[in-house]
């Protein structure tokens, strides 16, 4: 397969899942902002400014008000961080790949994209909130996904695809722990953590796989090493890993492979060892950084060292 | 219900002088047509607005879309306008095009050969040299390649129009990277879902095997001894317009669409980057201009293409499809010697003819046309998509006073040509009645170990009341393009299934389906069982 489909697709994977979980977070947070805090202990916070600084787009956000995050968050055209954006970005690969990726998830991407721009958008969010917008987009992604599953040969092209999204949904997850527990912070670390699953519609399999109350340590510890749920870091891992071994024509000699397959051991282990007390973001942070590398390893060997999110120059001739 | 007291029809005439497509004269449907316009009355106009928002919001949709210019500069994406009122060809008809169609293409492969090789044609003093050196298109850097078996053209589509009198005319070549193939593909294929009913009284010719017909083509002239060739499209990118075209192909064919960042040469052999390291190409079918192809030989500032591409290809590694160099057939200066071309090199008589064109460059004609200026089609000779060209009869004194000024000033760069009446069709307004609008036709043709055309091609046509201009580009549409599988009224059959039903599956008389099917024709009775 093409390096440039290969990578077009590695980066429709990521944008698709980075609209999904853009639109999980923002319901999230908008039903536990209107509510206020919880008296007894305040534990995690994550508010607009947080998000905004987890998708990264935390530059000016002291100076907006609710309605103007919630604007750059769902439907503005301009902001990067945008639900909107990421359709938008994920139509244009979307266009680029379509004769790889099938006609219905074309079909599915391109509807999703333009009736998200369509004039009676803006109305979805004033009386209601984000949440028509946010369940819009994530049904629309889940019908891609299952589209996927149901048309897509499962081929290389398959693999790339999955192998971006699951990127994307590990490296957001590390982001957003990353934001809730700064270093140096007790109370957040020793306080609930409902906002955290919330954010990422994970309470009820929190609730089906761990017993002890929604407290921030282990919520870190289930979003980090939980391999049964789908999005934790480890189960991001994993299929990522399967991903690239199943594409690769000698994943014994590919570097992204073996790095996959090392960080993987190292989250298990962890789980096993790491003590109750030990700092989260410390443990996030050297995971993200092992997922950049893994993510260099993965334009190298298979993208002929493209860059992220840069495209090759196309003049209308 | 005869066609006269149909509402759809209702003030349809042809206009004379125009001949048109369906209807006679006297304003009758003509005899292939008479089914299509009872079923157009069945459809009614209401039926066939709303068959017109269906097809927009399913070409939205997929994505089948084209990128306007609007007023104030970013694009729009708009559907594809596709009439549904489909353009019939008789089988006499087709057969006729089709062998003119076929003389033609094989004089203008003969020709591109002779220009980068022996130059018959100059010697024998048909074509003046200094006419053909001239052409932006003719490429220096080919001279005296001869791709495998001797094919330059592989494919190609010629704009056809017919005149008052109904006889074809040929408006321009296309050589170099005719497109639009795909809309043949998509609006068969769009006809069917939408209008079905329309279909139900003839046999059509199919059309969707042309992307196999390209395909085989392009292996048939790939340098590959040993393996399968692997065959590439090659797109400037997504950004050009004809991209969703360039992607169906690629798709349909089952190849990659490369673009030219996904293109290496090493050592005077093509390949493209995969995720497995480099891959060896055998034949390119390109989508983009000579110029832009390789730096190295082309225009040096091309970001779009293939260092090294062009000494790949003097070294026989890869076939180029269309060859390097094939612009300068179908040039419109040209253009004028084609019927010469075919009577030289085949030695045959053209089966169809030119428009009356006169090549500014002598005196005495330049003389004579830009007396009669008002009364002729002026066009620049390189340009394509209807870029440039005034018409005569509709330009204004100032237009004309321009243009006069513009021949004077580089007579080579321009031709004229006589009006042709362009026949009409009739088309769906936007109230759903019928319209008489004017079409032409680009047939494409595939030039591989032999030539193939398929049935029909592409019909464009001029949505604007009594314009000429049919490109896309312009405001033009597009119609279906019927050719009927015989032009006799006896062979129109009704639909009806194939004759014998297929067998039961014999041998397979346990389990599932067939073991309960055999049990209830056994139930059915002892005949029922023998014919099983």
């Amino acid at each position: 397969m093409l390096s440039r489909i290969a990578h077009e697709l590695y980066w429709l994977g990521r944008n698709l899942t980075r609209a999904e979980i853009t639109s999980r977070v923002v319901d999230g947070v908008f039903q536990v902002e209107l509510q206020g805090a919880t008296e007894a202990s305040p534990g995690v916070v994550l508010g607009w400014g947080e998000l905004l600084a987890m998708l990264g787009d935390g530059g000016d956000a002291g100076a907006m008000d609710r309605a103007e995050a919630l604007e750059r968050l769902t439907l503005d055209p301009q902001a990067p961080t945008s639900m909107r954006a990421s359709v938008e970005r994920a139509r244009e690969g979307a266009r680029t790949v379509r004769d790889v990726i099938s006609a219905d998830m074309w079909e599915a991407i391109n509807t999703t994209a333009l009736s998200l721009r369509g004039d009676d958008t803006p109305a979805w969010l004033a009386p209601a909130g984000p949440y028509l917008a946010c369940q819009y987009v994530k049904e629309r992604v889940a019908l891609v996904w299952g589209l996927s599953d149901r048309t897509m040969l499962r081929d290389e092209a398959k693999a790339f695809l999955d192998a971006g999204s699951y990127m994307e949904a590990a490296d957001l997850v590390l982001r957003m722990l990353r934001i809730a527990f700064p270093p140096g912070d007790d109370a957040a670390a020793s306080g609930q953590a409902l906002a955290l699953l919330q954010a990422v519609g994970g309470f009820q399999a929190y609730r089906r796989a761990v017993p002890a109350p929604p407290n921030a340590r282990p919520v870190a510890r289930f979003l980090l090493f939980e391999r049964a749920y789908p999005d934790s870091v480890a189960a991001c891992v994993d299929s990522v890993h399967d991903a690239l071994d199943g594409a690769d024509t000698s994943p014994r000699n590919s570097e992204p492979v073996l790095r996959l397959s090392r960080l993987a051991a190292d989250l298990d282990f962890q789980r096993r060892t790491l003590p109750d007390a030990a700092e989260i973001g410390a443990t996030c942070e050297a995971v993200q950084q092992e997922l950049a590398r893994v993510d260099q390893d993965i334009a190298e060997r298979y993208f002929a060292g493209a860059q992220a999110g840069r495209r090759t120059t196309v003049v209308e001739i | 219900m005869t066609p006269e007291s149909a509402p759809i029809t209702e003030g349809y005439a042809p206009r004379a002088p125009f001949r048109d497509e369906l209807f006679a004269e006297d304003g009758t449907p003509r005899p292939p047509a008479r089914a299509l316009v009872e079923a157009l009355a069945r459809l009614g106009p209401e039926g066939l607005v709303a068959a017109g928002r269906r097809r927009d919001a399913i070409f939205l949709q997929q994505g089948i879309t084209f990128e306007t210019i609007g007023e104030e500069g970013p694009t729009r994406e708009r559907p594809f306008p596709l009439d549904l009122v489909p353009r019939i060809l008789t089988g006499a008809e087709w057969r006729t095009l089709k062998q003119g169609l076929a003389q033609r293409i094989r004089a203008l492969n003969h020709f591109v050969d002779d220009v980068y090789h022996g130059r018959e044609i100059v010697r024998e003093g048909i074509v003046p040299w200094p006419l053909i050196a001239g052409r932006s298109h003719f490429a220096r850097a080919v001279h005296g390649i001869r791709p495998p078996g001797g094919v330059y053209c592989h494919v190609a589509g010629c704009d056809l129009v017919r005149d008052a009198d109904g006889t074809w005319r040929v408006l321009e070549d296309n050589v170099r990277t005719p497109s639009g193939v795909s809309y043949v593909l998509e609006n068969r294929g769009a006809m069917a879902r939408l209008v079905p009913d329309l279909f139900s009284a003839y046999r059509v010719r199919p059309v969707d095997h042309y992307p196999q017909l390209l395909l085989a083509a392009l292996r048939s002239v790939a340098p590959s001894a040993d393996s399968e060739a692997t065959v590439v499209v090659w797109t400037p990118g997504p950004a050009n317009s004809a991209y969703v075209e360039h992607a169906v192909l690629a798709r349909q064919m089952g190849v990659e669409l490369v673009e030219a960042s996904d293109l290496v040469v090493r050592d005077e052999v093509l390949y493209m980057r995969t995720t497995a390291g480099l891959k060896r190409v055998h034949a390119v079918y390109r989508r983009l201009d000579d110029d832009f192809v390789d730096p190295l030989e082309f225009r040096p500032d091309s970001l779009l293409g293939v260092p090294g591409l062009v000494r790949a290809y003097r070294a026989g590694t890869v076939a180029i499809a269309n060859a390097f160099g094939t612009g300068v057939a179908d040039d419109k200066a040209v253009y004028h010697y084609v019927p010469e071309m075919i009577r030289y090199y085949l030695g045959e008589e053209p089966l169809l003819q030119n428009v009356a064109t006169y090549l500014l460059g002598d005196p005495e004609v330049r003389e004579h046309v830009l007396g009669r200026l008002g009364e002729l089609v002026v066009k620049p000779t390189g340009e394509s998509g209807g870029k440039g060209v005034t018409i005569g009869p509709s330009a204004s004194e100032e237009e004309l006073e321009r243009i006069a000024r513009r021949i004077e000033a580089e007579p080579e760069r321009w031709i004229a040509q006589e009006v042709v009446h362009l026949s009409t069709a009739p088309t769906a307004t936007h109230d759903g009645r019928l319209a008489p609008r004017h079409v032409d036709l680009r047939p494409f043709a595939v030039f591989g170990e032999r030539i193939d055309i398929v049935p029909g091609g592409l019909t464009r046509v001029a949505l604007r009341d009594g314009s000429m201009i049919v490109n896309s580009s312009q405001g033009g549409g597009s119609k279906d393009t019927w050719v009927l599988e015989d032009g006799e009224p006896d062979d129109r059959a009704e639909a009806r299934l194939p004759d014998p039903l297929p067998p039961a599956l014999p041998d397979l008389r346990y389990g599932g389906w067939s073991g309960q099917a055999q049990q209830q024709q056994q139930a059915a009775g002892p005949d029922a069982a023998a014919e099983a």
